[in-house]
């Protein structure tokens, strides 16, 4: 596991993406350093200003200022706090949940894997973004709420694949043997099953990541996100579109931050899928 | 052949019937968590408590929840699923009035996806092993990098906001009539042999079609390029290289026709997906279409129309699933014999 | 559910499903209208159903009057003119008015309009039962005496001064009584009826409605034949719509908007001030039952900013609720931006910035132009002070059911529509705490106000209501922001007529 995480560090794929993610990564967390203003401070007498380079633009507001004034730069970096928390978390989230069931329901096969499958099966019947609308009616807005949401949507994305491999390994001799070594179940799962399906796991998290910022953005664009008084990207190109002819920049810049996070993740993801040498079906997005 | 497809079909339906049973449910339960009330809703401003009460049991609010969801189920069942609380029509009906739209948006989505993805794939097939690769494979990812919510808006601000070229709010000019005989507007105008209109709803479907058709087709590009790869690697594709075939003989005569299996079930499962894509999308576009209507019913915690839209969008992707399950075994003839 | 009742209910669907199709299919068969003889407005929101009478939806009242006729008008600068009332008496008690009304007006369906269907209206359709808004404004008739078919006499139960006012205002529409008993209600509101200039030619719930003039209609004739009104939510996408041409004729853009198509030629953009007044509707309890924070909460707010940033100076910021030139108005009084005050009064409450007091804003978000953004703005001014406010957007028509459940939070920022310009219809409704309107519910204010409604006397009203606002904002009853903006963006060559209360009305369109 280590030899092949030090293989996957050589390459210049993974690398690319780490530094990418490392640089949301640095925004998120010293946020209240890198801003130059206070995300939510209104400067009401300088409203839609253009980037600091355009003819009419201001020099404290590098990225210009929004509909009510406030610094885009400072927005997009407060921003990306709030989608890596809800990405991080969310995912985390997702991944236990998913992770635990897809073990059980692999290892021990038979009803219990039966009823984890249909209940997979009921929640895949359900559109992921329906889903989460559904959920954030009767949650309510706000961070905690978007992320149990997203965790509520997408356990199944890690149970249903990981059930797979669970499934191929526990077929394995040493698996086998560590149960003749008279080790429990328990420690059959944690010490020989969850170590083989470690790579798949990470690849997983990384792809889901990406998918977390993605809700959490439409989730905020319409209205049912972190709520008003938080820094999101989802809500910033909503409040951008209303005023798209006179500062298209409102509107390009969150895209970009947006696309720049998932690819982030879906580059990672995409990297240590080939060189962790996982199955994995490219259906998974 | 024809019998077996059919038994399939109806078997796969069948066992979809369960699942759609414990998504209702599901989706019931959740809904009447929230803290509001329908009775109260559905009723006008000068109502009083006393007749508030009344109407909460007249909706059948005060009995216990598993008898409130039989009577929401036999209600459904009977295609009545409450009056929206918003608009005061049968939840039903505004979602019959809207999910043609809809269907038409997904379906010409899709068929652009196919064709970027067909396109795509067999391009990033043709340039392997070249420096290009490298290239494309990034590139590719960086697509798959933007989903449609992002396509949306770009296309929007390049194609409507800045370059002026093209409409994208709506389903049809304002000033043109909006004919009703299927509800699928692109037929019904060429129904009722209005030309104009149909050149109308045509540019309107454009950027929306696009903006998904775009999301969507990066995957299918990627496994179709994997599958060829796989194909390649079989044994009969050297035997016709000994026949004498050309490499283009050998990729569109046999190669892709093994390929595309993989790729269908992805491009089904992609479809489902795709299916639900349309909500944002709507939304971008002001497209009147059912994820419009649900983001609408969602704000204003229109219960019953929910209710309605999320079960019509389940039994969408179930159906979908359904048909492209079938599909994959009747192409496949190892699974076909069986 | 009874078996019965499900039947029934089939039936009626598989009834309706026809009647739709039937209806939708029908305008097909005509020939499109000549170019120049149509226009189209992109209209903010849907009408909440084709029964005028049933909600007081102040955004639909300019459709309504399209399809219907009040018993009395207004003209553009608001002076009461006669309508489908030639004239009225009032009595000098004011407990009961004498109407006589034109004997030239028939319905659409061709049914002549009597003082049957005057009586029908204002009393035994709201004593029918059904559930009408207009129960609220006429619940003092007692009776209406038919004298003969032109000629009636309402009876009031106590003193209406402002019946005459509520003639023209919200919800007073004249309905076919004939029509509507022998076809149903349902029927009339898949096919409405009424006396206006416009009949109802197609109708698209929530998506467009499309308006066919009436050429026998009694009085000046609609210049443009066919309107159609296109509904669009999004503010942008209205931006969008006129800017593309789709549109002719849009309303409630955002004012920069205005500002940018007014340096764009073929188009005419306009701010207009109109009887509206922005303003926070306040609670008398939670959070603000301590007068001390309501009055730092208004002496928090920079009104000069806010129309400044939001309506490029164009809204005129106010101290009492009513608007410049309508008789309420009071020039000598301001309530002053301090927001050193405004610490001081929440000091004297124990709170501050370190410890502010929380309380709820709803909003709307593109119901007006710049909602969203100043009630964002004015949640960052509280904050300033020590008042921590949670921000909840709300739809327009949640908006009234919350009011009615008295379940607005300490604040909600509403555009008040006043298109009558009484000050009744202002602070006498806004801070009478019987009426569903009012989110204020309290006696010392609430008192004054009963008391006015019951004064017949003109001047004396007008005094009474000049002292209740004042008494009102300095109570921290109410706090008014600005006045209303009405944004209306158009082509150039479509003129309209210009009414001081922001209605646009499609019977004044016309092409030059």
């Amino acid at each position: 596991m280590a030899g092949s995480l030090a293989h996957a560090l050589r390459s210049p794929r993974v690398l690319l993406a780490l530094a990418m993610v490392l640089g949301l990564g640095v925004c998120a967390i010293f946020a209240g350093f890198i801003a130059p203003h206070d995300p939510g401070e209104q400067n009401l007498l300088s409203i839609l200003t253009p980037p600091a380079w355009a003819p009419d633009g201001d020099p404290s507001f590098l990225l210009g200022t929004d509909s009510l004034g406030r610094d885009v730069l400072s927005r997009l970096i407060y921003g990306a706090r709030t989608a890596m928390l809800v990405a991080v978390f969310a995912s985390f989230g997702a991944m236990i949940i998913g992770t635990i069931l897809a073990h059980i329901a692999g290892y021990f096969g038979g009803a219990v894997d039966w009823i984890i499958g249909r209940l997979v099966d009921v929640w895949m019947s359900f559109p992921p973004v329906i889903l989460s609308l559904i959920l954030m009616v009767g949650l309510g807005v706000g961070l905690d709420r978007v992320i149990l949401a997203i965790v509520l949507v997408d356990w199944t994305r890690f149970c249903r694949v990981l059930r797979s491999e669970v499934l191929i390994v526990r077929r394995h001799d040493y698996v086998a043997a560590a149960r003749l070594l008279g080790f429990s179940h328990w420690q059959t799962i944690v010490r020989e099953i969850l170590p083989a399906t470690l790579p798949l796991l990470i690849t997983l998290f990384s792809l889901e990541m990406a998918i977390a910022v993605v809700v959490e953005a439409i989730l905020s664009f319409v209205g049912l996100g972190v709520g008003p008084n938080q820094a999101a990207w989802g809500q910033m190109i909503a409040d951008a579109r209303q005023y798209v002819y006179q500062s298209p920049w409102n509107l390009l810049l969150p895209i970009f931050a947006i696309f720049f996070a998932v690819a982030a993740f879906n580059l990672l993801g995409d990297g240590l899928r080939r060189t962790l040498d996982v199955r994995l079906a490219q259906a998974e997005r | 052949m024809l019998v077996i497809v059919a038994k399939l079909v109806a078997r796969r339906l069948l066992a979809a019937v369960p699942i759609l049973l414990v998504v209702s449910a599901l989706l019931f339960c959740v809904l009447r968590l929230l803290p509001v009330d329908p009775a109260a809703m559905s009723l006008p401003t000068t109502a009083t408590i006393a007749e508030i009460e009344a109407k909460r049991r007249e909706m059948g609010l005060d009995r216990p929840l598993p008898e409130q969801y039989l009577i929401w189920l036999s209600d459904a069942l009977h295609g009545n699923f409450g009056r929206s609380i918003q608009f005061g029509r049968e939840a039903g009906s505004l979602v019959a009035a809207t999910l043609p739209a809809t269907i038409q948006l997904a379906g010409a989505a899709m068929v652009l996806a196919a064709i970027f993805g067909l396109g795509g794939g067999l391009l990033l097939f043709h340039l392997r092993g070249t420096w290009f690769e490298a290239v494309t494979d990034i590139v590719s990812i960086l697509l798959l990098s933007i989903p449609e919510f992002l396509w949306g808006l770009i296309l929007l601000f390049v194609f409507g906001v800045a370059l002026h070229a093209l409409p994208f709010t709506g389903a049809v000019s304002p000033n043109l009539p909006q004919p009703h005989v299927t509800g699928f507007l692109l037929i019904d105008a060429l129904l009722v042999g209005r030309l104009d209109v149909f050149a109308s709803a045509f540019r309107h479907l454009i950027l929306p079609a696009l903006a998904l058709g775009l999301a969507f087709s990066p995957a299918i590009m990627r496994v179709l390029r994997s599958s060829l790869f796989d194909v390649y690697h079989e044994d009969y594709i050297q035997q016709a290289r000994l026949r004498g075939l050309s490499e283009r003989q050998i990729l569109l005569g046999h190669a892709l026709k093994n390929a595309a299996l993989p790729t269908l079930t992805l491009a089904g499962v992609q479809f489902g997906i795709l299916f639900s894509g349309t909500l944002l999308v709507e939304v971008i576009y002001s497209y009147p279409g059912m994820g419009n209507l649900m983001v609408d019913a969602v704000r204003n915690a229109d219960l019953p129309l929910i209710e309605a839209i999320g079960l019509t969008y389940c039994v969408a992707v179930l159906l979908i699933n359904t048909v492209v399950d079938s599909l994959y075994v009747v192409l496949n003839p190892k699974l076909r014999v069986r | 559910m009874g078996k019965h009742t499900m039947s029934l209910k089939l039936k009626r669907r598989a009834f309706l499903q026809i009647a739709t199709a039937a209806s939708l299919a029908a305008p097909f068969v005509r020939p499109a209208a000549a170019a120049g003889d149509t226009a189209t407005i992109g209209w903010p929101n849907d009408v909440p159903s084709w029964d005028p009478n049933q909600r007081f939806t102040p955004d639909a009242q300019p459709i309504f009057k399209a399809v219907y006729d009040q018993p009395l008008d207004q003209d553009p600068q608001l002076k009461l003119i006669p309508h489908l009332i030639k004239n009225w008496t009032l009595a000098p008690d004011a407990t009961s008015m004498a109407v006589e009304l034109r004997d030239d007006v028939t319905f659409h369906n061709g049914d002549k309009m009597t003082t049957e269907d005057f009586r029908y209206t204002f009393l035994e359709r709201i004593r029918s039962g059904v559930k009408l808004d207009t129960a609220n404004s006429w619940k003092r008739v007692d009776d209406i005496v038919i004298e003969s078919p032109s000629k009636a006499t309402m009876k009031f139960s106590a003193p209406d001064p402002t019946a005459p006012q509520w003639m023209a205002f919200l919800g007073s529409y004249i309905v076919p009584k004939k029509y509507i008993e022998s076809g149903g209600l349902d029927n009339f509101l898949k096919k409405p009826v009424g006396t206006g200039p416009y009949r109802l030619a197609e109708y698209e719930l929530n998506s467009r409605i499309v308006l066919e003039r009436d050429d026998s209609y009694w009085g000046p004739k609609a210049k443009v034949a066919r309107v159609t009104i296109e509904i669009i939510k999004d503010p942008s996408a209205r931006v969008a719509a006129i800017q593309s041409g789709q549109a002719d004729f849009t309303l409630n853009v955002p004012v920069r908007e205005v500002q940018r198509f007014q340096s764009e030629g073929g188009f005419a953009a306009e701010l207009n001030p109109i009887t509206r007044v922005i303003l926070l509707q306040v609670r008398a309890d939670l959070n603000f039952a301590d007068q001390n924070v309501r009055l730092a909460a208004h002496h928090a707010i920079d009104k000069a900013a806010l129309s400044k940033a939001f309506y490029g100076g164009a809204a005129v910021p106010l101290s009492v609720v009513a608007t410049p030139g309508s008789p309420g108005y009071l020039p000598d009084f301001s309530f002053k931006y301090d927001p050193e005050l405004a610490r001081q009064l929440l000091a004297k409450s124990g709170h501050g910035p370190s410890n502010p007091v929380k309380i709820g804003l709803a909003a709307t978000n593109g119901q007006f132009p710049s909602d969203y953004d100043m009630a964002r703005a004015i949640v960052q001014m509280w904050q300033k002070v020590g008042i921590a406010a949670d921000l909840q957007i709300i739809e327009y028509a949640k908006y009234f059911e919350l009011n009615r459940a008295s379940k607005l939070p300490e604040a909600t920022l509403y555009s008040w529509d006043n298109a009558t310009g009484d000050p009744e219809i202002f602070s006498g409704y806004l801070l009478n705490p019987k009426m569903p309107f009012s989110a204020w519910k309290d006696e010392a204010v609430g008192g004054k106000v009963l008391k006015l409604f019951n004064v017949a006397n003109y001047d004396a009203r007008i005094a009474g209501y000049r002292d209740v606002e004042r008494f009102a904002v300095e109570q921290g009853a109410t706090i008014p922001l600005l006045q209303s903006v009405l944004t209306v963006v158009r082509k150039k060559n479509l003129q309209y007529t210009k009414y001081g209360n922001g209605w646009v009305l499609p019977q004044t369109l016309q092409w030059s």
